[in-house]
């Protein structure tokens, strides 16, 4: 438990901790549980992905895959499911295998395949995060992975043209989303008030959709039919992830402490008004202030709220 | 028209077909008894040919040919027999996961120990596959699936997983479809879905077929209510209505374990 943890994974744009799916299904869980992971977004540096992302580094132990990080972390006593009965765990690995059977073909087309988003949103922005010449190859990789995935699981007769693989993926992709919203009702997780896997796993696989700004959007205009989906998404960001009300990009590009403490003033101001509560943040630098959203127990006067910079 | 008349499921021939296949295929055969439609077993070395996905089994009603679990409980639902009208929207919602995440986990661990564990591959998958032809198609047709097969499964991230990995995906799975049913009788309340079908095919599978190893069958064995939920719909729904037929499901899977 003490030794240090570090996650690596894509970075994020659009007013999210991530782009990757995956990555972010990790990022949410940890914060769910409390687990304290150093997060490293792969930027443009020789250190290039090797294999898998997200990938977690506890001294010299080395874990790709969502799952495994997740069992990891539970081992290490980070655990968001303490609370789930025997049946609600069962749910969880149900729900989790609707969404990869139904959701990711048509996540991964709307990403990775669809030519207009691919040339003008997706390349652009990976190949701006890895280094030369790598970056002329490894996007090109992964939408082929991409389509190869879509074609070898979905695409066998009687489908035999990309066209009708493409409306039965999203036919099927649109139904999932059904199913979590009726599924989730109007209740602010899907198993109570606390967070839990399934909730980061929904997670990770709908804010993509939902914050990224693409030219052909079908999937997103489904989902922003969905008013409960929409509102866990946001309600994951806000509370434990940075606040979505200022832009975005100041938190990623400050540099000086002066720009800092107005905004934290700012901040301050802003979370009286949207949180109900009294807020006080300790004065320090930017490094000393872990902030998270408190966001159980009662509007105590005083209550110290704090947040996270990513 | 009804689906009285003709109705008859088509799988592989006996000695060529496979675990995952036969799973399928006896799912199939369990919805439609639950749903109390009559229908007769057919067996063809072709049947993947004649399928219009590809899969095994399917079922061909006049002159309909429907393949595949999903579109045939689409096909009977249109016909006007259904066996989840009384359920919930949520409830539907957690049938469908269940129902995917027996495809996402126990089907694919069935077709990567078939055709990506060696051993299997070498002592059964190969001599059973390939069977109904004369060398050298028999070595032709069971490698080139084996090609497909290994593709898919690289495409899926399950091309890493050693044989232990595989068996412990196993063996969640079953623990949390044990968890779910619980102490009932059923999934869902007390009538047979869908879902209950499709568990029963692929248990009674593993449960019953011979492999080289028996890892894969006392995984499922763990579980005394998965065990107990097959014997109750195979005493319910096969050996009440095999009396015409020569052999019960039981039966024959007996005779498929001597063959190995």
């Amino acid at each position: 438990m003490a030794a240090p943890m570090e996650l690596s994974c894509w970075g994020g744009d659009w007013g999210l901790p991530s782009l990757h799916p995956e990555s972010l299904t990790v990022m949410a869980y940890a914060k769910f549980s409390g687990a304290p992971l150093t997060v490293n977004t792969i930027n443009n540096s020789w250190r290039a992905p090797k294999g898998d992302v997200p990938v977690l580094i506890s001294e010299d132990i080395v874990i790709s895959q969502p799952a495994k990080i997740l069992n990891f972390l539970r081992k290490q006593k980070y655990n968001a499911d303490y609370e789930l009965s025997a049946k609600q765990g069962a749910d969880t690995l149900a729900y989790i295998a609707l969404l990869e059977e139904k959701l990711l073909p048509a996540l991964l087309h709307t990403f990775w395949v669809e030519a207009e988003n691919y040339c003008s949103v997706t390349k652009p922005w990976f190949a701006s995060r890895i280094a030369f010449p790598l970056s002329l190859y490894l996007p090109g990789r992964m939408s082929r992975e991409a389509l190869n995935r879509i074609l070898l699981t979905r695409g066998g007769p009687p489908l035999y043209s990309l066209t009708e693989v493409e409306a039965q993926i999203y036919r099927d992709a649109k139904e999932c989303l059904n199913l979590l919203s009726k599924r989730l009702g109007t209740s602010q997780f899907f198993f109570g008030d606390t967070p839990t896997t399934l909730d980061a796993f929904v997670f990770g696989f709908l804010a993509p959709i939902y914050k990224v700004c693409f030219p052909r959007v079908q999937l997103q205009e489904h989902l922003k039919q969905l008013p409960n989906l929409c509102r866990f998404c946001d309600d994951i960001l806000t509370c434990y992830f940075r606040l979505t009300v200022l832009g975005f990009a100041y938190f990623n590009e400050i540099k000086t402490q002066a720009i800092y403490d107005y905004l934290r003033a700012v901040l301050q101001r802003t979370c009286m008004l949207h949180m109900g509560r009294y807020v006080t943040v300790p004065t320090g630098t930017r490094d000393e202030v872990p902030l998270e959203c408190n966001r159980s127990g009662p509007a105590v006067p005083g209550t110290i709220i704090r947040y996270s910079f990513m | 028209m009804s689906l009285v008349a003709e109705a008859f499921v088509t799988q592989l021939a006996e000695e060529q077909i496979l675990l995952s296949d036969n799973a399928s295929s006896l799912a199939v055969q369990a919805f439609l008894q639950m749903c109390n439609l009559p229908v007769r077993v057919v067996c063809r070395a072709n049947a993947e040919y004649m399928s219009p996905s590809g899969k095994v089994p399917f079922i061909h009603v006049g002159n309909q040919v429907v393949s595949e679990l999903g579109p045939i409980v689409q096909f009977v639902k249109a016909k006007g027999h259904s066996l989840s009208d009384g359920l919930d929207e949520v409830q539907k919602a957690e049938m469908k996961a269940y129902m995917e995440l027996v495809n996402n986990m126990l089907l694919t661990a069935e077709l990567y120990l078939q055709w990506c564990d060696d051993v299997t591959v070498e002592e059964i998958t190969h001599p059973r596959y390939g069977s109904p032809y004369p060398w050298p198609l028999n070595r032709i047709l069971s490698y080139q699936k084996q090609w497909e097969v290994r593709r898919k499964m690289k495409a899926i991230g399950w091309a890493g997983k050693t044989l232990e990995q595989v068996l412990e995906d196993v063996d969640q799975c079953c623990q949390a479809l044990s968890q779910r049913l619980g102490t009932q009788p059923y999934f869902f309340n007390k009538q047979p879905t869908e879902l209950d079908a499709l568990v029963f095919g692929h248990l009674f599978t593993i449960l019953t077929t011979q492999l080289t190893t028996d890892e894969l069958s006392e995984k499922v064995k763990n579980y005394s209510n998965l065990t107990a939920f097959c014997r109750r719909i195979e005493q319910q729904y096969f050996e009440g209505h095999d009396k015409d037929s020569s052999t019960t499901v039981a039966a024959r899977s007996a005779k498929r374990s001597l063959l190995r």
